[in-house]
């Protein structure tokens, strides 16, 4: 026997067994134990799906405990569910579902949606991997470091590529025996694959922001990034004190520096333009220091300026060496 | 009228009768009953009817290990099981003869 037909057999078995979830366990146990053999035996003799020879699993839970009820006193009818709207409402959605199911399903090419989508399942079990891996690594490791794309505990590729191809292994595995499980174990899967799904969405939008929005870190919130992103403009001045209009940077290599941004507010009408200036500053009228700027003319006294060769005489004088009460 | 609703009065004493020729296992059963022209007769029926013959005290059980495929579990008929064929068939006997003759007196009337 295949696993194909294995997984089958198992599936309906699991149905049939939520069907009948309301009896006491060693009850559902005895109804159930001669199921699997007997869905063996009718797969090994008849290639037709299991539902189209034997109708649905619930149908077949209803058959079994109907015909196995009466006799003895029989089993309790199922217990009227006291969350009945809630019931109803489930129903509501799942027959939305069902019939944007069959809707969609052409569209795609295949007869239902459904089909599509479980074909994608190995897809889903590597993802669900990697999210796990990412998480595991997030809550023990994530506050201390940037969250990556690779789930790195203490900055290590290594770790996290073995921790990576572990988690998704785990979920292969776990996905492949989904059947398997049963009471808190199965609770635990679905549990904890609703809180990747959550962690997953978090994190989605989490770095969805963080790439749009690396214009805008401000220096408060930078830590650990480009010191330089704040700077809007740069100011050149010479020994003396003077800007320096035009001016061009460049680095060791001989590459420009760009850096800030290079459009201006005119101060009057706020109106924002492109720059007309071919070097730094972009915007020589919002020269820091341009109103406390010492003018070099023989009014101010020589002394008073710093000399050349001093080695105070910084290249860009801050507006106290500027003011003429020092 | 159609023949699953007769049958859900009767499956205790076609399942009871099947196995009065010998043991089976739940398929062998349905077989046998398939083959005896009760087409009808869904494979969760004769399980559900199986379990509920052995908690009512009619049937034994036991098992028995497959050399190809899974382990079987048997069912036969007890003395009880015997003696609830005898009672529950002198019944439908009965019942079949009176439809019969209802029908055959509406048929001639």
């Amino acid at each position: 026997m295949n696993s194909t037909a294995q997984d089958e057999i198992t599936e309906y078995v699991e149905r049939v067994r939520a069907a009948l979830a309301d009896l006491p366990e060693a009850t559902r146990a005895e109804l159930l134990e001669d199921l699997p053999e007997h869905l063996a035996e009718i797969r090994a003799e008849d290639t037709v799906t299991l539902t189209d020879r034997l109708g649905t699993p619930e149908a077949y839970a209803a058959e079994l405990r109907a015909t196995a009820a009466a006799f003895v006193g029989g089993f309790p009818d199922p217990p009227k569910r006291r969350f009945d709207p809630l019931l109803a409402a489930r129903a509501d959605v799942m027959r939305v579902l069902g019939s944007a199911d069959v809707r969609i399903g052409p569209v795609l090419g295949y007869p239902k949606a459904s089909d599509f989508l479980q074909l994608l399942r190995p897809a889903w079990w590597v993802l669900r991997g990697y999210l796990a891996a990412m998480a595991l690594a997030y809550f023990v490791d994530g506050q201390s470091t940037q969250v990556g794309l690779l789930p790195r505990i203490g900055n290590s590729t290594l770790v996290a590529l073995v921790l990576l191809a572990g988690c998704i292994v785990v979920s292969i595995a776990v996905g492949r025996r989904r059947f398997e499980l049963a009471g808190w174990k199965r609770l635990a899967l679905y549990g904890g694959t609703t809180v990747l799904v959550f962690f997953a969405i978090g994190g989605f939008f989490s770095a969805d922001s963080d790439v749009r929005d690396t214009g805008y870190n401000d220096v408060g919130y930078s830590s650990g990034g480009n010191p330089y992103d704040y700077i809007q403009d740069v100011f050149v001045y010479d020994n003396q004190g003077r800007p320096v209009p035009g001016a061009r940077l460049f680095d060791q290599d001989g590459q420009p520096i760009t850096i800030g941004n290079a459009y201006c507010t005119d101060p009057d009408t706020g109106e924002v333009d492109h720059t007309r200036s071919m070097g730094y500053p972009y915007c020589p009228d919002a020269a820091p220091f341009a109103s406390a700027r010492p003018e070099p003319t023989a009014t101010e006294t020589p002394d008073e300026r710093p000399a050349p060769d001093e080695p105070s005489a910084a290249p860009i004088p801050t507006p106290t060496s500027a003011s003429p009460s020092k | 009228m159609d023949t699953t609703q007769l049958l859900k009065g009767v499956l205790d004493l076609a399942v009871l009768a099947a196995l009065r020729d010998g043991d089976g296992y739940g398929y062998d059963i349905l077989r046998r009953l398939r083959a005896a022209g009760l087409d009808e007769v869904g494979d969760a029926s004769v399980y559900g009817t199986l379990r509920r013959l052995f908690a009512g005290g009619f049937l034994n059980t036991y098992v028995v290990p497959s050399d190809e495929g899974p382990h079987r579990k048997y069912y036969g008929l007890n003395a009880a099981g015997h003696a609830e064929l005898q009672r529950s068939g002198k019944v439908w006997q009965g019942f079949a003869s009176t439809m019969d003759d209802l029908l055959r007196e509406r048929e001639t009337a």
